[in-house]
């Protein structure tokens, strides 16, 4: 009795005392383990967005190899929320729970903010997402991401319609996913606020992965829109594009977001009607020689990671996130680098039309500069439209 | 109103076509395919791949797609008619829904998620009636799918042929004691339904969202559209097509009711099932 007990009970709680020490050497106590920073990512599922990730694990990567943050190396774990609810809240878990993270960098997801914002508040940990998405991204004092935001890029594009290519009847149709309605009403108020103009109007009935809008388009045609402004994903763009094609409706102008700022998207659509518009949410990366992109651009092609705006989001995200954690004096613990971002100065950078802060802010939504874009009938070819950012006016 | 309907007519014209396919698979080989569409969705990507990537002139790719969905057809027709000759509709049915998941997902790992760059075989607009103007593509998917159900219907009332196929789908052992070829036979028509929806497709792609899964789902509409024709008549299924799309483009036109045009094909199934289930009391419909 005796015997079987030492025998079968040893092991086990040898290995009670091997994990239990274990544990204690990943909390962070130590100084000379590794920083570890994870990040929230839609790597697969019904959009994926997995350049974010790699873009800022090749900022780590490179931070590393010049020898680290004082001496410590930056272990960067991106896990993927498989655009699933459960996943994402599994994945924050993972990475807060189980690896013990400081901080959550360049995060990409469709859901992520919304789903993890009340975990990240009750664990005292904040997130600098590459690419925030849903409304929660925005609207909360433990996220701040490093992009505008499809809610401002509406607000900006409509201004651009409206100010600059002196566009009226404009008319939005937008594509709805989950509670996202009323952020896209109140970037369309802030532009009825800044010019005291109004929709032609506003269809959000729009569907996401739809095979045909031509009826869409056709009511937008019957009510007299000259413009358009729309949220769509890429295929869905195409779509609305080439039924106005069909319609012989080759005089509206597309005021859209960044979301269809891609090659492959320039070179699917050959007409575009009256112009494509987009305000860039970082400098437009296709101006293949601009000096704002070359530190970015070097390190993407080095990595083979594609250029994309989500690249350009990680990446900045990583580099803000490096900035910050090299001024902090003493331990890095979640607990030193919450305080060393709440604490922060702005920090710019050429990509970016606004210095990022994180702040001790209830919501953070500050980032409100584009730079405008566009995609010419025929060109194929993503062109900048102006010389300088476009910015929201501080009321 | 009216407006709204004609838009929705090139949409109906697509549904009528890819309905007629499924109308003959299920009366000749007793298959409701629901990789229809998927295997039309699979031949205009390998196109849009041959000419981007490859080069190869416009015509010649779209030519070799219909061909490879044609022979994707033949080859899933092959395997249900040897492995499952004697089974059920709903078994050799089952193969095919099993067949649109690994078409869309092998889409996605060939091509990637981002959109591919089709050149339309056709743009613009035809004509224009009373300030509604009907696309080049509408004429043709809606003539292209009167044309088939004429064509079909011509072969199945006219040609030995087509005695034979309908032998075969009334009395498949009799009329292979008889000495007609049955595997052949069955694996002409998947062919000629393959090829048929990758043409539609095929026209029809380029001129909306063209993500494999939209794609590969517009069998459902068109599975509502053959519904009406009980799966056996094809010009009640090419009228449930056109009408289908026109009533979702009619609807769209109206703020309230805008929301319902998804639902439609839904809602027509559960009406058309409802209503010819009328008269089934409980224990003989089971």
């Amino acid at each position: 009795m005796r015997k079987t007990f030492t025998r079968k009970t040893l092991p086990a709680l040898t290995l009670a005392v091997v994990l239990a020490t274990a544990g204690c050497a990943g909390t962070g106590a130590g100084t000379d383990g590794p920083i570890v920073v994870g990040s929230v990512n839609a790597l697969s599922g019904a959009a994926t967005f997995p350049e974010a990730s790699q873009a800022a694990k090749a900022v780590f990567d490179a931070a590393n190899a010049a020898g680290g943050v004082n001496g410590r190396k930056i272990e960067y774990h991106a896990i993927d929320d498989k655009g699933d609810p459960a996943a994402a809240a599994a994945a924050a878990r993972e990475l807060v729970g189980g690896d013990e993270a400081v901080a959550l960098v360049g995060s990409s997801s469709l859901i992520e903010c919304e789903i993890n914002t009340k975990y990240y508040e009750q664990q005292k940990i904040l997130s600098v997402p590459g690419i925030g998405v849903d409304p929660a991204c925005f609207s909360s004092p433990n996220i701040a991401p490093a992009n505008v935001g499809p809610f401002h890029d509406m607000t900006l594009s409509l201004l651009y319609g409206s100010e600059v290519l002196k566009l009226n009847d404009i008319c939005a149709l937008l594509e709805i996913a989950g509670n996202t309605l009323p952020a896209y009403q109140a970037a369309i108020g802030e532009w009825t606020r800044i010019t005291g103009k109004k929709l032609k109007y506003l269809d959000s009935t729009l569907p996401y992965g739809g095979s045909d809008y031509t009826s869409s388009i056709v009511k937008a045609r019957a009510a007299g829109c000259k413009a358009i402004t729309v949220n769509p994903v890429e295929p869905d763009s195409i779509g609305q594009l080439k039924a106005a094609q069909a319609q012989g409706w080759n005089d509206v102008t597309w005021l859209l977001l960044t979301s269809v700022y891609s090659e492959n998207y320039a070179k699917a659509v050959s007409d575009a009607g009256a112009g494509v518009y987009v305000p860039a949410e970082f400098y437009p990366y296709t101006d293949a020689g601009s000096p704002q992109t070359k530190d970015w651009r070097e390190l993407m092609t080095k990595n083979r990671i594609p250029l994309t705006a989500f690249s350009q989001g990680g990446y900045l995200a990583a580099k803000y996130f490096l900035q910050v954690i090299k001024g902090i004096k003493g331990d890095v613990t979640r607990e030193s680098v919450t305080k060393a971002l709440h604490e922060m100065k702005p920090v710019s950078d050429p990509m970016a039309g606004t210095p990022y802060l994180f702040g001790p802010a209830a919501a953070h939504h500050d980032n409100t500069a584009g730079w405008p874009i566009e995609l010419a009938t025929g060109s194929n070819q993503w062109k900048l439209a102006a010389r300088d950012w476009l910015r929201i006016p501080q009321s | 109103m009216l407006q709204g309907a004609l838009a929705g007519l090139a949409a109906g014209g697509l549904y009528a076509v890819l309905a007629v396919c499924l109308t003959l698979m299920s009366r000749l080989v007793r298959v409701v395919n629901f990789a229809q569409s998927a295997t039309g969705m699979f031949g205009c990507y390998v196109a849009v791949f041959l000419s981007i990537h490859l080069g190869l002139p416009e015509w010649l790719a779209t030519v070799a797609g219909i061909v490879l969905g044609g022979a994707l057809s033949a080859v899933l027709g092959w395997i249900v008619s040897t492995w499952l000759a004697e089974a059920d509709t709903g078994t050799r049915s089952a193969v095919t829904v099993a067949v649109l998941l690994l078409l869309i997902s092998l889409a996605f790992i060939l091509f990637g998620t981002k959109p591919q760059p089709f050149h339309p075989l056709l743009a613009g607009p035809a004509f224009t009636v009373g300030g509604v103007v009907v696309s080049q593509v509408t004429v043709v998917t809606v003539v292209l799918a009167v044309l088939v159900a004429l064509g079909c219907r011509a072969v199945l009332a006219r040609t030995t042929l087509g005695v034979r196929l309908r032998a075969l789908s009334e009395r498949p052992t009799t009329a292979e004691l008889l000495g007609i070829p049955a595997r052949p036979l069955s694996v002409g028509v998947w062919t000629v339904t393959g090829v048929i929806a990758t043409l539609a497709v095929s026209i029809v792609a380029p001129s909306q969202s063209n993500d494999p899964t939209s794609l590969a789902m517009l069998v459902v509409p068109a599975a509502a559209a053959a519904l009406l024709g009980g799966f056996r008549r094809l010009d009640l299924a090419v009228a449930g097509g056109l009408v289908l799309g026109m009533a979702q483009g009619a609807v769209a036109q109206s703020d309230r009711l805008s929301v319902l045009r998804y639902f439609l094909p839904f809602l027509v199934i559960v009406a058309l099932l409802l209503w010819t289930q009328r008269k089934e009391v409980w224990d003989a419909a089971r």
